[in-house]
Parts: structure tokens; C-alpha cells; sequence
């Protein structure tokens, strides 16, 4: 029983109900904190229940409570017996069973979701409430009190925001950090170096702004760790199968881009060209010419007026907008209209002239090209001229020497045969000689062929083998992450579940209980093997009896017609039976009594336990109660009605 | 409290007592319209026309009968005070009658229009409302700060504005705590024995 | 939480006793979290005695890269579990490791205080005051005899030091349907949300 008691008091305690320590078993209990726990237990069951919290003090109040308790515990399946009486006048049984039916029916999800790992989502919920509520347990501070908007609320302190007097834009700017100090390996320029150490600010003095050394901190880390992912893929997907070292990768990427960029550039600008040839060919002559004249227009400012024949268009307009310049200090006394004459004859001379010059250049450009044209035949003539030269220089030296040859034919003849004879074994030798160096040489090409084929497909293998590893590295690093996240939780979830000291004194506790009842279950089974055997042997000698009697009866009464002295002996054996049966049954009498004794005891030990006194006593006192009750409210309702 | 009419005002209602009922009826009509909409300088002429008078002695009838509907309804009078103020004008009986009913019907659309007319300050119009829960922003992870977003749409002589507004639970707390206060506060017996005193 | 070579370079040089000698550290750490936190003392560490001697340019380095990884701690609120398995693999001695969780432990909230400013937010009202007139009569209209409260939300701009006003007019009515139909129902929302 104290097992169950134990349980049924720390189950109260977890829904709230506020028990002293020293409260061990039901017995402690008094009625309020029976008819409190009570309640509080249904509201945990069912909200809508309104019951007040505590016993009323009023006895008629109570007796209500008491009906109504009794009436909902009823209403939610409870067999035994229940009443007011159950709460207020309590039996220590009774109330086990009410309390053991009332914790066997509290809502059991809420015990059941704390068995099993929270998600994600039931946990942010539960920090979402959490912070809401200390935004709504702390007291309202004036702004002006409040350090930067921040207060500090709990235990241990968090702080919340409650305005936004310091909040400022997420404002990042590009910092710089020194780099590779501590790797000897790389080397870092003198000047870099004194750069470093002693005009470059601390990263925390770099912005103008002290708010946003934060971000940019951030910012920069950022973009580094993007640029880093990014290489590293890059190198995974594309740069291992190429076989580059990194340096020759990157090089070759750059000598890429470079190209792309230029080949572009060009076509874009080859597709302007074709569209506005002549007016970007203006334009570019009229850039160059003005780079031209820059220097000599500062000249001109200087010194002389007078203006070249050949000066091109730009020249003359700077020179007409210097004129226009000086004009007016002249020709003060020009009307407007004269000016404006001046002015677009001016314009019509230079459009001439423009013209001129213009179907000039394309002149000589055709010219030009003409003439570069003809340059080329001719070099290419004289190439060919060339060739020619030397083909027949060639041919002219050999008949050279055949003429000289000549005189003395047979000689040389024989001669030339003798040379030509050992030119030609000269030859064969040098052939075999060299089929000697060729075949080893042959063989090993073809061995070193053989080993690159096979050292190429090895590094094929390794580079797979690699390629496999670098994704098993990452699914490693990735399940380490989520294990280690998992595990985070998990700590988190056993940290509040540590709460719950008593959780494994309980289970333990329960297990032992499960092992006493089977013992227990034991032991009865042992008693009712025995009993049944106690009875069989009963049966078995009852049995004897009746037949040692009836043997022992025949041979008497046999006897008896015979001699009259076994006669009397027969009727003693009669008596005897007789007597010997009345015995036994006082003693199965004596043994049902002795049964019914136990029993009445049993029963006597239940009623004592039921405080029948005390609770006849407190009846009593509260129906004196109730009566007075009653009666001062008779009086008061006569009062009023009269 | 009577409505006390200047000379010239006579003169010009005085036109309208020589009259049929009807065009009283017709000219009262006007310059309600007049009220509601402003001056029509047609109808005056059509009006002219058909009595056979000049369109000025219209407009100044109707002017005079719309300032006799104004005044009046801005300040508030009763029936019996309309009565006898109009009594010095020399309107028959029936035509005290019908210009009665006519205050009566009108008067309260008339001081919707005087009100709209009156100085406006930004003034309450609506409020939609938000309650977020901030989880994370781009330089802190993983925060939970209950926000609540306001758009507040106010209303000044007929333009509306918003403004997005924001505050934390703690504030709103102590804005409810302090506009209750507001609101109990003309319930308090110092603001109810001033209203009583006023009306 | 991530971190790139070149923070993690800096760590390292920071947990290096020849760079930074241990008579420091926690000198030299303080000092890299009272830059970011504090404005005064942005720019103290380079005129602070304790660090004469060192190679500035190292300091640089070590300096920034302490920052960096405490500011990223901070903003993924790292355990101190994940930091240690960091600074472990950047070979800091057991010592460093403990001094600088200690540290980040102390001025984790602050740190987090600062980063949590970062943003932009509409005007927060932080306060509300009232006034209460009764409108008599205007030259327009007389007997008008109605209650008017004009309400004043002060709200914190953000960079802004003062307080801003909104202010507006509203009725007994209006007034009581804002308070009873929205500032009511938003309070409710935010308790139903505990009990979720």
C-alpha cells in the first residue's frame, strides 16, 4: 500500500496540487486536502469543471461540493461505491481508490510526448512561449530608464528588446585583414610587411562608423567562406580530372577568361564597326587627332594664330571657338545679323573643306590599299624568282662537275663504281648496325609504353578512389553534424527530464512489486497444491473407514447372531461409530467457525480502520452545525419577511 | 436662445412670405441642394423665369433660407426657440410649419456637413494588427522576440495615411493598461459632474 | 558555424605562446571583445603597454581572427562544446581553450545584445500618453458636447536618439473599439500563445 500511496502523491505533486513533504502515505490526509487534490485532479482531466479549489466553510457549501465530486467522479466511470460522505467523512480505502481511479484517468499524451525525443518544431514552440512569457511577466520600464533599449529579465538574466533606440542597418564595408603571418612557407614582401605592422588599423578601427565593425567582420567572413566553397567544388567537379596541380588549374582558368573576354571585345567591336564604320572610323580619327593636337593646342594659346592647311576638323573648331572667343572684343561695333552671316559662311567653308578632305582620305586609302596589294605580288614574284635562282645554281653545279669529270672517263668511272660499291656496303652495315640498336630500343618503347598505360590507369583509379573519398568525407562530416545536433537535443531533453528524479525509483520500484506478486502468486499455488492433497487424503481415509467399518460391521453383526456377548460388542461398535462421526463433524464445525472467526475479525479490523467513530463524531458536529446553520437562517428569512 | 436676424436677412426672406407655399417648398429644397452640393446660378434663373422676378431676389432668397437652416443648426435649437425666431420674419402659420419640418429633417445632415467643415486633426480610422515572433535575422540565429506590427490608418479632412508601427509585448501591455485608464477616466465622477454641468 | 582558412589562421596565431606569450591572453582577449562591444575602446589595444613587445602584425592577424570566430560563435550561438573542438583543432593548449570559454560565456549575451541590433525595424512605440478634452463648440458648429482624447504614441526610430510622436485624435467609441477589439485581441493572441 505505501507503494501506491507514494505513487498517487507524487502524481498529485506533478499536477500541481501543493502536498507538505512529510505527507508519506493517504492516511496523512485531511479532508481539504482530499477534496482539493480531488478537484484538482479533474480539472487536470476535464477544464471545464468548476468546482471551487478548497473545502468551502460553510457545511452546507461542503455537503454541496461533496454531492457534486462525487456526481462528476461517478459521471466519468467510476464503479464503486461514492458519495459526499467518500470525501468528507474519508475512509483510507475508499479514498485509495478514488485516487488510483482518478490519476488512472489523467490525460496521459502529455506523459507519453516526454517519452520520445521532442522534434524541432515542438522545441521552438516551447521556446516561443517560453520568451513570450517573460515578455509578459516583466514589469513595463520608461524608455528613459532603460540602458539601449535592452532590459534584463529571469534567472539567469536574458536580455529583451524593448524598443529600438540602438537598432542600426545591417551596413557592411570592405576590411582588410593581414594575412599569412604565421605560415613561414609564404613570402611576404618587406613593405606588405611593414605595411601590416604599422599603418594598417585594427580590424575594430577600420569602419567610420563603430557599429559596423560588426557586420562587415561578418560580411567578410562570409564572402571568404562562399569563395572557398565554391574553389572547392570547382576543384572536386573539374579540377581533379584534368590532372592540373592547382597553380596550372587556376592559370590555365585565367588564360581561359582572358580569351573568352577578348574574343568578345573584339566581335563586339566588329559588330559596331560593321554597323557605323564611318562614323566610329570619324570618331576614333577625331580622338586620335584630338590626343594629337592636345599638345600643340596648348601651343597655340601660347603663340601663333595662324592655322595649317593640313590642321583637320578638330583643329578647327577649337580654333573657330577661339575666335568666337576674341570676336567680341573686336568686332563690338558687328550687329547680330552680321555675325550670323560671318557665322554660317564660316560653317559652309568648313563643310567644304570637310568634304574635300574627306573624299581626300578615301582616296588616298584606296590608293593605299592598292599600292600594298601590288607590294605583295611583288614580293611573292620575287620569292618564286628566288627559288628558281637557287634550283638552277644547284643544277649548275653539279654538271660542273660532271664536266670536269669528264676527260678521263674510264678512270672515273670505275672510280665513282668503286665509291658508289662501298657507299653502298657502307650502307648495308650501317643498316644492320642499326636494326642491332633499333630492336632493344623497340622493346623498350613498347615496355615503358605498356608502363605509362598502366601507372595512367592507376592514377585513373586513385583519382575515383579519391573522388570517393572526398564524398565519404563529406557524408561523414554531414552525419557527425546531425548526430551532434541530435545529441544536442537529446542533452537538452535529458537535462528537463532529470527533473523527474523518482521516474527510475519508480520503475524499479514496480518491477520489484511485478516479482513480489509473482512469489506471492507462488506461495498461493503451493497452498492450494498442498490443501488439495490434504483433501485427497481426507477422502482417502474417510474412505478407509467407511469400508474398515463395514467389514468390521459385517463381521460383528455375522458374530453377533451367533453369541449374545458380541451383540453388545456390535451395539459398542455402533455407538462408537456414531460417536466418532459426531466428533468429526464438531470439528469441520469447529474448523468453519474457527473460519468465520477470522473472517468477523477481518471485517472488525476493516470498520476500525474506517474511523467510524471519529467519523460518527464529526458527523454528529457537523449536523449540529448544519442545524445551526439552518436555523440562523430561519431567522434571518423571518427577519426579512417581516 | 432665439436666432436674432439682421435687417438685410429680413429683406431678403421678406420676399418669400408674399409667396405660394409650394415655392417655399421648391426654394427650400434649393437651398438644401445649395448646402450640399453649393450654388447653382441655373436654377436661380429657371426659378426667375417662371415668378416672373429678378434671379437676384431668387438668390437672395434662397441664401437667406439657407443661412436661416445653418444657423439654426449650429446652434442646435429646439423646436419652440426655431418657432419664435422665425415668428419675426411674418411667415403665415403653414409656412412656419413646413420650414419647421424642413429644419427638423435636415438638421442633423446639416451638422454632419458643418462638422466636416470644422478644424480636423488626424483622427482614428482603423488599426490592423500583427503578433510575429522574430526566429532569426541575418547577424543572430536563432533568437525568439515576440514583435507586434501595427498599421495604424489615420484620417485627416478626408485623406487617409498609414503608418506601420511596432512594439513588444511589455509595451503592449502598458498601452492597454494606460489607454483603460484613458477610458475609465470619463467615468470617473469629476468628468461626469463636468458633462452634466456643460449640457 | 563555418569558418574560412584565414580565420581560422588567425585563431591559430592567437593560441601560439611564442605570438602571444600566456602572461596576456586573457589580456589580449578581453581586449578583442571590449573593441567590438565598446566604442571608447575601438582602437585601445594598440597603444595598451601589455602588447609593446609583440609583432603588430601578428597581433593584426590573431586579433581579427578571434573576433571573427567570436562574433560567429555568438551569431550561431555556439555551444562551448563546438568552440573547444575548434580551438583544439587550432592547437590551443587546454589553458587558452578554458580562458576563452570563460570569456565567450561572460560576454556571449552582450555580444548577442549588439547583434541583435543590427536591422531595420519600423518605429517601436514605447510609450503612449493621453489627453482628454471635451469639445464644446467650434465656429463652425456649437453644442457639439462630445468627449475627444487625443493619443500620443512615442516610438524609438531607429538612428534616432529621441523619441518620435504619432499622434491622432479619436472618439469614446473609437477609443473604445481600439482598445476592446484590437489591442485586447493581439494580448489575447500573445497568451494563447504560452499555453500552446
Amino acid at each position: 500500500m505505501e507503494e501506491v500511496d507514494k505513487i498517487v502523491i507524487h502524481s498529485l505533486n506533478v499536477i500541481g496540487c501543493d502536498l507538505d513533504e512529510d505527507i508519506q502515505s493517504l492516511r496523512q490526509f485531511s479532508t481539504e486536502l482530499i477534496v482539493s487534490s480531488a478537484i484538482r485532479c479533474l480539472k487536470v482531466i476535464n477544464n471545464e469543471v468548476d468546482l471551487p479549489n478548497s473545502l468551502p466553510s460553510g457545511m452546507s457549501a461542503r455537503f454541496r461540493t461533496g454531492t457534486s465530486l462525487a456526481s462528476i467522479i461517478q459521471e466519468l466511470g467510476y464503479k464503486g461505491e461514492i458519495g459526499y460522505q467518500t470525501f468528507l467523512y474519508s475512509n483510507e480505502t475508499e479514498i485509495r481508490k478514488v485516487f488510483m481511479f482518478l490519476i488512472d484517468k489523467l490525460p496521459k499524451d502529455k506523459v507519453e510526448t516526454e517519452e520520445e525525443p521532442l522534434g524541432a518544431s515542438a522545441l521552438l514552440q516551447r521556446t516561443i512561449s517560453a520568451s513570450v512569457a517573460r515578455y509578459l511577466d516583466s514589469p513595463w520600464v520608461p524608455p528613459y530608464l532603460k540602458s539601449k533599449n535592452i532590459t534584463w529579465r529571469g534567472k539567469p538574466p536574458v536580455w529583451q528588446k524593448e524598443g529600438a533606440l540602438s537598432a542600426c542597418k545591417y551596413h557592411s564595408l570592405p576590411c582588410k585583414f593581414s594575412h599569412g603571418m604565421g605560415d613561414l612557407t609564404k613570402k611576404i614582401s618587406k613593405e606588405v610587411r611593414s605595411y601590416y605592422s604599422e599603418s594598417l588599423p585594427y580590424i575594430t578601427n577600420q569602419t567610420i562608423h563603430h557599429c559596423d565593425t560588426a557586420p562587415s567582420v561578418m560580411e567578410d567572413l562570409a564572402s571568404e567562406l562562399t569563395a572557398q566553397q565554391e574553389w572547392e567544388n570547382e576543384w572536386n567537379t573539374i579540377g581533379l580530372p584534368s590532372r592540373l596541380s592547382e597553380q596550372e588549374y587556376r592559370a590555365r582558368k585565367r588564360q581561359r577568361i582572358q580569351k573568352r573576354l577578348k574574343d568578345n571585345l573584339r566581335s563586339d567591336v566588329q559588330r559596331s564597326g560593321d554597323l557605323t564604320s564611318s562614323k566610329s572610323a570619324m570618331d576614333l580619327q577625331q580622338m586620335i587627332d584630338a590626343m594629337g593636337n592636345r599638345s600643340s593646342g596648348s601651343a597655340k594659346t601660347k603663340g601663333s594664330r595662324f592655322i595649317h592647311t593640313e590642321q583637320l576638323i578638330y583643329g578647327k573648331d577649337e580654333e573657330k571657338t577661339l575666335s568666337q572667343i576674341q570676336k567680341p572684343d573686336i568686332d563690338k561695333g558687328h550687329t547680330e545679323e552680321e555675325l550670323q552671316k560671318e557665322r554660317e559662311e564660316d560653317i559652309e567653308n568648313i563643310k567644304t573643306e570637310y568634304n574635300n578632305l574627306i573624299s581626300k582620305i578615301d582616296n588616298l586609302e584606296l590608293e593605299s590599299k592598292k599600292l600594298t596589294a601590288s607590294m605583295k605580288q611583288m614580293e611573292d614574284q620575287m620569292s618564286t624568282l628566288l627559288q628558281q635562282n637557287q634550283d638552277k645554281e644547284e643544277s649548275y653545279k653539279v654538271k660542273k662537275r660532271t664536266l670536269d669529270l669528264l676527260p678521263d672517263a674510264e678512270n672515273n668511272i670505275t672510280k665513282i663504281q668503286s665509291v658508289v660499291d662501298s657507299s653502298a656496303q657502307r650502307l648495308v652495315t650501317l643498316a644492320n648496325q642499326w636494326e642491332k640498336h633499333r630492336a632493344p630500343l623497340i622493346e623498350q618503347y613498347r615496355e615503358l609504353k605498356d608502363l605509362n598505360s598502366k601507372k595512367e590507369s592507376e592514377a585513373e583509379k586513385k583519382l575515383e578512389e579519391i573522388k570517393a573519398f572526398r564524398s565519404k568525407m563529406k557524408e561523414v562530416a554531414d552525419d557527425a553534424r546531425q548526430k551532434e545536433e541530435l545529441q544536442k537535443q537529446l542533452i537538452a531533453e535529458y537535462e528537463r527530464m532529470t527533473k523527474d528524479v523518482n521516474r527510475s525509483a519508480y520503475t524499479k520500484r514496480i518491477m520489484e512489486i511485478v516479482s513480489n506478486i509473482k512469489k506471492q502468486k507462488d506461495g498461493i499455488n503451493q497452498v492450494l497444491v498442498d490443501t488439495r492433497s490434504v483433501q485427497k487424503e481426507i477422502n482417502m481415509l474417510s474412505g478407509k473407514l467407511d469400508r474398515t467399518f463395514t467389514v468390521t460391521d459385517e463381521l460383528i453383526f455375522r458374530d453377533a447372531k451367533k453369541d449374545e456377548s458380541v451383540k453388545k460388542a456390535y451395539r459398542n461398535l455402533a455407538a462408537l461409530h456414531e460417536n466418532f462421526e459426531q466428533l468429526i463433524q464438531t470439528v469441520t464445525q469447529t474448523g468453519t467457525i474457527m473460519r468465520e472467526i477470522r473472517e468477523l475479525e477481518d471485517q472488525i479490523e476493516h470498520e476500525s480502520k474506517s474511523k467510524v467513530l471519529t467519523n460518527l463524531e464529526k458527523i454528529t458536529s457537523d449536523y449540529q452545525q448544519m442545524k445551526k446553520e439552518n436555523s440562523t437562517m430561519a431567522t434571518k428569512f423571518k427577519q426579512q419577511k417581516s | 436662445m432665439l436666432l436674432m436676424f439682421e435687417d438685410h436677412h429680413k429683406e431678403h426672406l421678406s420676399f418669400l412670405t408674399d409667396t405660394d407655399i409650394d415655392v417655399v417648398k421648391e426654394f427650400c429644397r434649393i437651398s438644401m441642394d445649395f448646402i450640399r452640393k453649393g450654388a447653382n446660378p441655373k436654377v436661380y434663373l429657371g426659378a426667375a423665369q417662371k415668378l416672373k422676378v429678378e434671379p437676384e431676389t431668387v438668390q437672395h432668397g434662397v441664401e437667406g433660407l439657407m443661412y436661416l437652416l445653418t444657423e439654426s443648426s449650429k446652434l442646435m435649437l429646439n423646436e419652440i426657440d426655431f418657432q419664435d425666431s422665425i415668428l419675426t420674419l411674418g411667415f403665415s402659420e403653414e409656412m412656419r410649419q413646413t420650414l419647421l419640418q424642413l429644419y427638423l429633417q435636415n438638421r442633423k445632415e446639416i451638422r454632419t456637413i458643418l462638422s466636416e467643415m470644422s478644424m480636423d486633426l488626424p483622427h482614428y480610422h482603423n488599426l490592423e494588427w500583427r503578433f510575429d515572433v522574430q526566429l532569426g535575422s541575418r547577424s543572430l540565429r536563432r533568437q525568439t522576440t515576440p514583435t507586434v506590427l501595427f498599421k495604424l490608418h489615420t484620417e485627416e479632412s478626408g485623406l487617409r495615411e498609414t503608418t506601420v508601427l511596432q512594439t513588444d509585448p511589455v509595451n503592449l501591455v502598458h498601452m492597454t493598461k494606460v489607454l483603460d485608464e484613458a477610458l475609465q477616466e470619463i467615468k470617473s465622477s469629476y468628468c461626469r459632474r463636468i458633462l452634466r454641468n456643460i449640457k | 558555424m563555418e569558418l574560412c582558412q584565414s580565420v581560422l589562421d588567425g585563431v591559430a596565431l592567437a593560441g601560439e605562446a611564442t605570438h602571444i606569450p600566456d602572461v596576456c591572453f586573457q589580456h589580449f582577449i578581453t581586449k578583442t571583445i571590449e573593441g567590438v562591444l565598446d566604442k571608447s575602446s575601438r582602437n585601445t589595444i594598440k597603444d595598451d603597454k601589455v602588447f609593446n613587445k609583440l609583432d603588430k602584425s601578428i597581433l593584426k592577424e590573431a586579433y581579427s581572427g578571434v573576433l571573427s570566430l567570436l562574433l560567429e560563435a555568438a551569431k550561431f550561438d555556439a555551444e562551448t562544446a563546438t568552440l573547444s573542438a575548434i580551438l583544439e583543432e587550432c592547437k590551443f593548449t587546454q589553458d587558452r581553450i578554458d580562458i576563452l570559454l570563460q570569456l565567450y560565456q561572460e560576454k556571449k549575451l552582450f555580444i548577442q545584445i549588439l547583434l541583435g541590433n543590427i536591422g531595420t525595424s519600423p518605429p517601436h512605440i514605447v510609450d503612449v500618453d493621453w489627453r482628454l478634452d471635451y469639445y464644446i463648440k467650434s465656429n463652425q458648429l456649437e453644442k457639439v458636447n462630445e468627449p475627444v482624447y487625443l493619443i500620443s504614441l512615442k516610438t524609438e526610430v531607429p538612428g534616432k536618439t529621441d523619441l518620435e510622436e504619432v499622434q491622432f485624435s479619436c472618439s469614446l467609441e473609437q477609443l473604445q473599439f481600439l482598445l476592446a477589439g484590437d489591442l485586447e485581441q493581439c494580448l489575447l493572441t500573445s497568451f494563447e500563445s504560452i499555453g500552446a
